[in-house]
Order: structure tokens, then C-alpha cells, then sequence
């Protein structure tokens, strides 16, 4: 039989050092960002109920999820994402509370992901979820956390904004049943416009028309004037001019060129009710912040409340920082001690790290190997201390 | 990475021959492209492209993770290996279907016996299978799958069919069509947004330039 005690599962890794710090660096400076607009942190479990992720609508496919049983038999999974445990949450444990509420977090999620992909089975999220709220005043706010979040991945960041009721309204007009409406949705996220067509070649109208429109519709303020022609309902009129206006009002924030817009974007997760988002860096293949609006997810947990949040891929904006050199910084200075020494050693180094040195405590035998070792890692002063306590420093 | 440039995938082969023209067609220089040698990125002189060659399978693994930004692939593979990218034209060439076929005169649809296919496209047969509500088992073959039937492995086989001729020669016969197959035009999801004009341009002269479109 083949062992496996000394691999990590395939879509899992070690993190080391560097990366380690890259990835501490990005948390960190999201949390800073998240509690400065007093958002609260929340954790959940990492083991949940299988119904949590399964329930009126499935938002998960279950061949996505990482399932086990409990000691009771039930079935489990590793958290799949994290929007659906804290709705479960703020529907739950927090019903008492008032709204809004503003919470974020900063956990591993889980998938299973097709074979060989290279792709993270376990990557961890740093998100918000805004509860509650008035609906603008909570999607300016989430929308600028989010333009910011991307900042702290990559300056040179792109924010892009859609909204899903276009495709929900369009469709409903349409009037097709929801296997057709779910190929429709999967032809307008992958703009396959062939099959888009063909599909609706035998449909007419302006419904038709529009979606058939959808994906060609991004890029900057120029789309807006394009897809006027193609909103020819007043709800979704009023629908464009609302997200025209959030789209000003996000572009005087952060500036027109960081901000895009895509009517075409239509979530696999349709929890997602009003606008969505994603975040883009160069040289990552894939968005590294997606979020949106979804009014009827806490419903489902029994309480009505408005929504709506976004996650930072910590993993794939840590690679980016990796990948972009972080500088990892020598101690000042080498503390040797020797036999006997050790607690006087130990005191010096605590003196040296309350004046700000940054300090490496020897657990060599020789002074000789000691200094070895500085010379090696580029610390530039040894310490060495005897048993009584008396120093002897020597720039190296 | 700021400056890298567009960076296109071709399958090897049929559809990279195809490709290339319809490239020179655009107006750009392909000397590099057919004399290649042993390469496998080719500049085109005078334009921020160069070209990736690869296998069908990883021209679409490339797009995806974003190292390409735009590929050509067949729908085939598209078909069978799946993945998230924007898949926004059809270029017309390449043109053949997946069939399913069987022993001259037999009937497949019929009795209630769970079936065999032998096939090099497990996932295509699946889902082809799945949606008529139809039991079958499948047999992963990796060279000629005509073998199969003739040998008594499996009831059928579902592959590409372009001519026919190999499928006659071994007394084969088409029983159904799959799916229809081209060459298409993949874009990776995040290049598209952050390179849009660029990629907007490259597409629109490869659209304006692939006759074959309409045959």
C-alpha cells in the first residue's frame, strides 16, 4: 500500500517564510482596512452542515464539496465559502441584532477542483458582508472597500461592476424554463456568442435582442450609452441608471480608469440579486476580489435582510506580492550565550528587542559556529554574553 | 508582466496550418510561423503578438491560467476538457461532429441492455448519454477506438467523424450525431477586461478575416 505521510494533498501546500509573510502581509492590511470602517470580525466553523450549502435553491454543486460524516451520521463539509455561513449567522445568532450589520473575516475556504489543474483546494478569503443597510448607501461602501482591498494587492488594480437583474429580469420576460435560462446564463458568463445566437435564434423581441447584446456590453462609460438601446423596459431603465450612477460615484473615488463595467456578468452562485463585482490584477489569470448584492439568501435562513459583500483572494494576492519580491530583512544583531549563559543571554536579547533591535538568540555550542552563522545570514553585530551578564559586542 | 505581449495559443497542427493563414490574411508577417523549426513561441515582427504553439488540451490550460491571453482549439477539446474562459467565436474551420457510431446494421437505441462505448472522449460520451436518459458503460480507448466493436469490446464508439472513410473501411456507420465541432477562439477572462482594446481589435480582424465561416 502507498503511504502518503509525507505529501500534502494534491490542491493543498506548505506556505514558508516568504510566502508565509506575503500572505500574513495581505490579512493584515485588510483587517487594518475593514476594522478602520468598524466592521466587526467574525469566524465560523470550518466543518458545516451539508443542508447549510444544499438548501431551497443549491448554489453549490455537490461534486465541489469536500464531504465527510459526523460521529451522529450526518453529512458535513469543509466550507465551501464563506457568504453562506455568516448569512446563517446574521440569521441566527445575531437575530437579535440591529441592522446593519458590518462584519468581516478572514478564512480558509474548501473546493474540489478538477484534477491536475493546478488550482488551490484550500485558499483563504478576507472578505466583508454588509447586513442590512440602505441599498446604495451599502453598495458605495462596500464597492469603495472594495476598490481599496484591490489597492492593497496592486495599485494598478481594475474594479469591474455589473449587475445581475439585468440578466434576471431579461430572462424573465424571455419565459423559458430554468435549464434553458441556466445555459443562457452559462453562454453570457463565457461570451460564447455563437452558441448565445443560436440559442436564442428562434426568439424575438427586445428581451431576446438584449440578451443577445449582454456580453458585448463592457468596458468603460461608453456602455452605458450602448446598452440604453437595449433597456427598453422602465424597471430596467431605472436599473441602468442606477448603476450609472453608482458607477460615477465609485469612478469619483477612485478614479475612472481603475473602474469597468460588464452588464455580461452573470455568478454561477446565483445568491447574487443586484450588482456584482470583481476585481482584476495584471498577471493573474483570474479575479482576485468578486462579490455582489443577495437580498433573499438570509431569507432562506428566516430572516429578510438585504445584503450584500465581497471576498479578497488572500492566496492569489499573496502570490502576487511573492512573486513581486518582498523584502525579508536580516536581524541586527546575533546573541550568543553559550553553556550556562543561557538566561543571561536570554536577558540581554530582551533588553536589546525593548530598545527596537531586531534579534537572533544563538542555539549554537561554539561562539565560532555562532559567528558562522551571522556571516552566513548577514548580521552585521554578535553579542556575546556571559554567565554573569557582562557583553561583548564585535561588528562583523 | 506590465509589458508583456498578447500572446496567442494554436493548436498544433490542422488548426495551427489554418491559423497561420488566416493570420497572414490579417496582414501580419508569419515568415516565423512556418518556418518554426523545433520553437515554441514565435514572435510576429512588427506587432506586440507572439505565438504559443501547443497541444489542443493545453492551449485551453494556458488561456485559462491567464499565461496566454487568446486561443485557437477545437470545440472538441472544449467539449471534453471544459474550463473558464471566454469563448467568443466560432472560426468555421475544423469542421467535423462527434458521432456515435456502430456495426453496420445494428441497432443501438434498442432493448434494455446496458450498452458499451468505447471512446477517447469519456466526458463528451457521458454527458451525451446522460442527457437521453440512457445506462451505458464507458470505455476509455486512447488510439483507434474503431478497434473496439470489431474486436467485441464495446457496442459502440462515440468519436470525431470528419469523412466517414475510416468508419466504412472497418464497417462502421454513423447512428448519431453528438455534437458538431469547429475551431474556436477562447480568451482568458481577466486579459479581456484589463487588455480590452488590444484584444477587441485582434478579434475583430480575425472575425473580419476567417472566410471559412459561413461554409
Amino acid at each position: 500500500m502507498k503511504r502518503y505521510d509525507l505529501l500534502t494533498p494534491e490542491g493543498t501546500r506548505d506556505l514558508l517564510f516568504e510566502e508565509c509573510a506575503a500572505k500574513r502581509s495581505i490579512t493584515e492590511k485588510l483587517t487594518r482596512l475593514f476594522k478602520s470602517y468598524c466592521y466587526s470580525e467574525v469566524m465560523t466553523p470550518g466543518l458545516e452542515f451539508f443542508d447549510v450549502f444544499n438548501g431551497k435553491v443549491r448554489y453549490f454543486p455537490q461534486e465541489t464539496m469536500y464531504k465527510l460524516v459526523d460521529g451522529k451520521n450526518r453529512l458535513m463539509v469543509l466550507r465551501p465559502d464563506n457568504t453562506m455561513p455568516i448569512a446563517r449567522l446574521a440569521a441566527t445568532r445575531l437575530s437579535g441584532e440591529e441592522l446593519p450589520l458590518k462584519l468581516f473575516y478572514n478564512q480558509s475556504v474548501f473546493m474540489v477542483n478538477p484534477k491536475d489543474s493546478g488550482r488551490d483546494d484550500e485558499f483563504t478569503q478576507s472578505g466583508i458582508e454588509i447586513i442590512g443597510g440602505e441599498i446604495a448607501a451599502a453598495d458605495y461602501e462596500a464597492l469603495s472597500l472594495a476598490a481599496k482591498a484591490l489597492a492593497v494587492c496592486d495599485e494598478d488594480y481594475r474594479l469591474e461592476i455589473g449587475d445581475n437583474g439585468f440578466f434576471r429580469e431579461l430572462i424573465f420576460q424571455l419565459g423559458v424554463d430554468s435549464e434553458q435560462a441556466e445555459s443562457i446564463r452559462e453562454f453570457i458568463e463565457t461570451k460564447n456568442y455563437p452558441a448565445l445566437n443560436e440559442m436564442l435564434g428562434g426568439f424575438y423581441g427586445s428581451a431576446a435582442e438584449a440578451i443577445k447584446k449582454l456580453p458585448a456590453l463592457f468596458g468603460g462609460e461608453e456602455v452605458f450609452a450602448e446598452a440604453e438601446k437595449y433597456m427598453l423596459t422602465d424597471s430596467l431603465c431605472a436599473r441602468l441608471k442606477s448603476l450609472k450612477a453608482l458607477y460615477d460615484g465609485i469612478c469619483g473615488i477612485c478614479g475612472a480608469d481603475r473602474i469597468r463595467v460588464d452588464l455580461g456578468l452573470v455568478h454561477k452562485k446565483n445568491y447574487y440579486t443586484g450588482i456584482l463585482f470583481r476585481g482584476y490584477v495584471e498577471g493573474y489569470g483570474r479575479p482576485v476580489l468578486s462579490g455582489g448584492r443577495y437580498d433573499n439568501l438570509l431569507g432562506d435562513f428566516g430572516r429578510e435582510a438585504a445584503a450584500v459583500g465581497f471576498a479578497v483572494n488572500v492566496e492569489a494576492a499573496a502570490k502576487f506580492l511573492y512573486a513581486r519580491g518582498l523584502e525579508a530583512s536580516a536581524p541586527d544583531v546575533l546573541v550568543h550565550g553559550g553553556q550556562g549563559a543561557e538566561t543571561a543571554a536570554l536577558r540581554h536579547c530582551e533588553k536589546l528587542i525593548s530598545d527596537g533591535y531586531k534579534v537572533y538568540n544563538s542555539l549554537f555550542a561554539s561562539p565560532e559556529s555562532a559567528a558562522e552563522y551571522a556571516k552566513q545570514h548577514n548580521i552585521y553585530r554578535v553579542d556575546t554574553v556571559s554567565a554573569d551578564g557582562s557583553v561583548k559586542s564585535t561588528e562583523v | 508582466m506590465e509589458n508583456r505581449k498578447v500572446r496567442i495559443a494554436l493548436t498544433k497542427g490542422r488548426i495551427e496550418n489554418k491559423a497561420v493563414d488566416l493570420l497572414e490574411k490579417i496582414g501580419y508577417d508569419v515568415t516565423d510561423l512556418r518556418n518554426k523549426g523545433r520553437r515554441l513561441i514565435l514572435s510576429v515582427p512588427n506587432e506586440d503578438i507572439e505565438v504559443v504553439l501547443a497541444k489542443a488540451a493545453d492551449v485551453i490550460t494556458y488561456v485559462e491560467h491567464g499565461v496566454c491571453d487568446l486561443g485557437v482549439v477545437g470545440k472538441d477539446t472544449i467539449m471534453e476538457h471544459g474550463g473558464k474562459f471566454f469563448e467568443i467565436s466560432d472560426l468555421g474551420f475544423g469542421k467535423c461532429r462527434f458521432a456515435l457510431a456502430v456495426k453496420k446494421g445494428t441497432d443501438f437505441y434498442m432493448g434494455y441492455g446496458v450498452k458499451t462505448v468505447a471512446t477517447k472522449y469519456p466526458e463528451v460520451t457521458r454527458r451525451f448519454f446522460e442527457a437521453k436518459g440512457m445506462d451505458v458503460d464507458i470505455v476509455k480507448i486512447e488510439g483507434s477506438v474503431e478497434l473496439a466493436p470489431l474486436v467485441g469490446l464495446s457496442d459502440g464508439i462515440v468519436d470525431i467523424v470528419e469523412t466517414g472513410t475510416t468508419l466504412k473501411e472497418n464497417g462502421l456507420e454513423v447512428y448519431d450525431t453528438v455534437a458538431p465541432i469547429s475551431a474556436r477562439l477562447i480568451v482568458n477572462t481577466v486579459s479581456m477586461k484589463l487588455k480590452q482594446e488590444r484584444i477587441s481589435e485582434i478579434v475583430r480582424l480575425i472575425e473580419e478575416n476567417c472566410d471559412d465561416k459561413n461554409n
